[in-house]
């Protein structure tokens, strides 16, 4: 009888040692969407993480869509929105999407906000072009010089985009149903320059993104709504559409969350594109053709909205969050060679959560990313904050790349090399939908990891290696 | 005993299913997301109208199983060239072989209900023999005449896609004994009385066709209209 009782309860430990791991996977993230002071229902967009008041953190730049643009700053264990100017909080001119970099190459990184007050084509207010000026916010396109090109078309996302490699950014703007423009400061004055650059096409514009793609410089994909998709290969300052040819045109489906992430921990950054109720994509670079590895459940249609790809509990794998809108969010952690698990998720969920954009940054200095989520659309909800729950054991390494003016080199390529992996990772210019990342390049190392060094890719294509001793900190590079 | 000691090692393979459960890695094909993601490399010029044969073309010209080849062709229109949701319902229909006249009863998978009308009146079957990864197979294909030297050619179809100048463009399309296959017909046999009674008591393959089948082609609103008819009859 004892022995009996002895082998039944050996087999009860057994298998409660299968069932444990699963369960502790449900609780991937904590909830500290009660550290957003006065976090009410609201309309809200894209998400950009930028040092708004250029005191040298980083704050999360929430658009409004009918509400306040939000500059919600770490202070005190507590996310809180430091502006309140009109120029910049304009609730008025329903803001969707946004991106930071520095167009007038003073180092610091000025906010371009995109407004829209209709689905497609002529729209009636502008967009804004953010600066911090002394103590105020001025928005560029308000001065007389700078009238002549603004852009009065419906509009979704905004990258960043630093097409020479000479530290001075443009900005792409993926409108609907009139032309993209692509601005840019020249002789002290803004202008459109998509005619001159090929980038002047009519679409229904949704995601972008841009960096080391295919080429040494600054490339484009944009991710579009009825029509083919955009990848604009750099060429001299120029752009060429070679998406047929590198079959990433995908005509039949309307794009949605795109970011950069090397999926097979090769050394170059790939695309991950999801399509609104189509198949999302995973395409990896092969014989100069990309080619869509994703598998169920991942390329299961969602009504997706913004798709992130960071190392969110410090283990040395990205994960990929895919933000919904109106039904679940999904999480994925990639594996090595392009395998795409999905993670249960508990926290996160928000089965009835609608969301519009998200960003990840280490907004409190931990070591660990924080993910803020927006929500709006047809629902005002409250924002989300989130964190991965993280093994005390595992380290970091985040490495925040700044060009030679000083500004984040924001379409800089940073790789980490190891004896387990080489992977590389996007300083951010613009991704998910609508949204942008903090411009820091963030690393969880693995277990028994060593031998680390880094490589930067400057936008210029040029590079740079170091070796990294310690861990657990932050390494600032400044190009030469 | 062996009954009880069967059911625990069940149990025990249920519950290990259940823990992984969340990781799902399912390597089953997806024909659909296929022929959405390479729909611009067989419509370089994104028209799809009338371009079934296309389709079919592409479709053969894989290395593929016999199944995958059944399973690629129930998801587009023959007649129109629409892609059709996965898991459709076709429509038993009969169309008439080439070489016998004989009835040959099947499914087809159509986008909408004029196209099953359509293909009744203006195409005929014949057998085609080809080897496919695991085997070799004989199956009903869908054919018309080759429209090549029409001079009425639909001016909304490419022409390119089909033809080199008079003939068939065997590069573009599949030619069969001088009939252009513009896809491919499901669970074929030859009719009997029966099956001819039940085509002609569905409401769609019999009053509706009756009625659409009737009238003159410059009346056609529905379906592709006059498109699929000018290139076939």
């Amino acid at each position: 009888m004892k022995i009996n009782i002895t082998k039944y309860l050996k087999k009860i430990i057994f298998l409660c040692c299968l069932i444990l791991p699963n369960k502790l996977y449900a609780d991937f993230f904590e909830d500290l969407t009660s550290q957003i002071v006065d976090n009410p229902k609201r309309l809200s967009y894209g998400v950009s993480v930028t040092d708004v008041n250029q005191d040298g953190n980083f704050d999360f730049v929430v658009t409004g869509f009918g509400y306040f643009n939000l500059a919600l700053s770490y202070e005190d264990g507590k996310l809180i929105n430091i502006v309140d100017e009109k120029i910049f909080s304009d609730e008025f001119r329903r803001t969707i999407g946004v991106a930071a970099c520095d167009i007038d190459k003073d180092g610091f990184e000025e906010i371009y906000f995109l407004n829209t007050d209709t689905y497609s084509g002529t729209k009636k207010y502008s967009d804004r072009l953010i600066d911090f000026e002394g103590d105020n916010f001025v928005d560029l396109f308000e001065i007389e010089k700078n009238k002549t090109d603004l852009n009065l078309t419906a509009g979704r996302s905004v990258v960043c985009v630093d097409r020479n490699g000479d530290g001075a950014y443009g900005v792409y703007v993926a409108n609907y149903g009139g032309p993209t423009r692509f601005y840019e400061y020249e002789d002290q004055k803004i202008v459109d320059k998509s005619v001159q650059l090929n980038l002047a096409k009519v679409t229904g514009g949704r995601a972008v993104v841009a960096g080391h793609i295919i080429s040494n410089k600054m490339d484009i994909f944009a991710a579009n709504e009825r029509g083919a998709n955009f990848l604009y290969k750099n060429n001299n300052g120029k752009f060429l559409d070679v998406a047929y040819e590198y079959r990433v045109e995908d005509v039949l489906q309307n794009g949605r969350g795109t970011a950069l992430s090397d999926i097979y921990y090769r050394g170059r950054l790939d695309i991950l594109n999801g399509n609104w109720g189509g198949f999302h994509r995973a395409y990896v670079l092969k014989d100069d053709v990309f080619e869509d590895i994703a598998k169920p459940t991942f390329d299961d249609p969602t009504r997706i909205r913004t798709i992130i790809s960071a190392d969110l509990d410090n283990d040395g794998y990205d994960e990929v969050f895919m933000n919904n809108i109106g039904e679940p969010n999904k999480l994925f952690k990639i594996m090595d060679n392009g395998v795409l698990e999905q993670l249960s998720l508990d926290i996160g969920l928000e089965p009835d959560g609608y969301g519009t954009g998200a960003a990840v940054a280490d907004i409190d200095n931990d070591g660990v990313l924080e993910l803020l989520v927006s929500h709006g659309e047809s629902r005002d909800q409250p924002l989300s904050l989130y964190k991965a729950k993280v093994d005390a054991n595992h380290k970091y390494l985040r490495v925040k790349p700044l060009n030679k003016y000083g500004a984040p080199a924001r379409g800089a390529t940073v790789t980490l090399i190891s004896n387990l992996r080489k992977h590389s990772k996007t300083i951010d210019a613009g991704s998910g939908y609508l949204c942008q990342m903090e411009p820091v390049a963030h690393y969880g190392i693995r277990k028994n990891e060593k031998d680390i060094r880094v490589q930067i890719k400057w936008t210029n294509g040029k590079t740079k290696t170091i070796s990294v001793k310690n861990l657990n900190k932050t390494i600032t590079l400044r190009q030469k | 005993m062996r009954l009880l000691r069967n059911f625990k090692k069940l149990i025990l393979i249920f519950l290990i299913t259940l823990t992984f459960s969340n990781i799902s890695i399912s390597e089953e094909k997806n024909y659909y997301k296929d022929l959405v993601t390479d729909w611009s490399r067989i419509f370089p010029d994104n028209n799809r109208n009338a371009a079934g044969p296309k389709f079919f073309k592409y479709i053969i010209d894989k290395d593929i199983s016999y199944k995958d080849f059944v399973e690629y062709n129930k998801l587009y229109c023959a007649v129109s060239g629409s892609l059709i949701d996965p898991n459709s319902t076709p429509e038993f229909v009969n169309i008439n072989e080439e070489k016998t006249g004989k009835k040959i009863c099947g499914n087809y998978y159509r986008c909408c209900v004029p196209c099953s009308c359509d293909l009744m009146k203006y195409t005929t079957v014949k057998k085609m023999k080809h080897k496919f990864k695991d085997v070799t197979k004989e199956f009903y294909v869908l054919t018309i005449d080759n429209p090549c030297s029409k001079k009425d050619f639909p001016e909304r179809v490419t022409k390119k896609y089909f033809c080199d100048g008079n003939n068939i463009a065997k590069d573009q399309v599949y030619n069969l004994d001088g009939r252009m296959v513009i896809g491919l017909f499901h669970n074929t046999k030859l009719c009997n009385d029966n099956d001819i009674k039940i085509v002609k008591a569905h409401p769609v393959t019999g009053e509706y066709c009756d009625i659409r089948n009737n009238t003159p082609l410059e009346e056609l609103q529905a379906g592709m209209g006059d498109i699929f008819i000018k290139l076939a009859r």
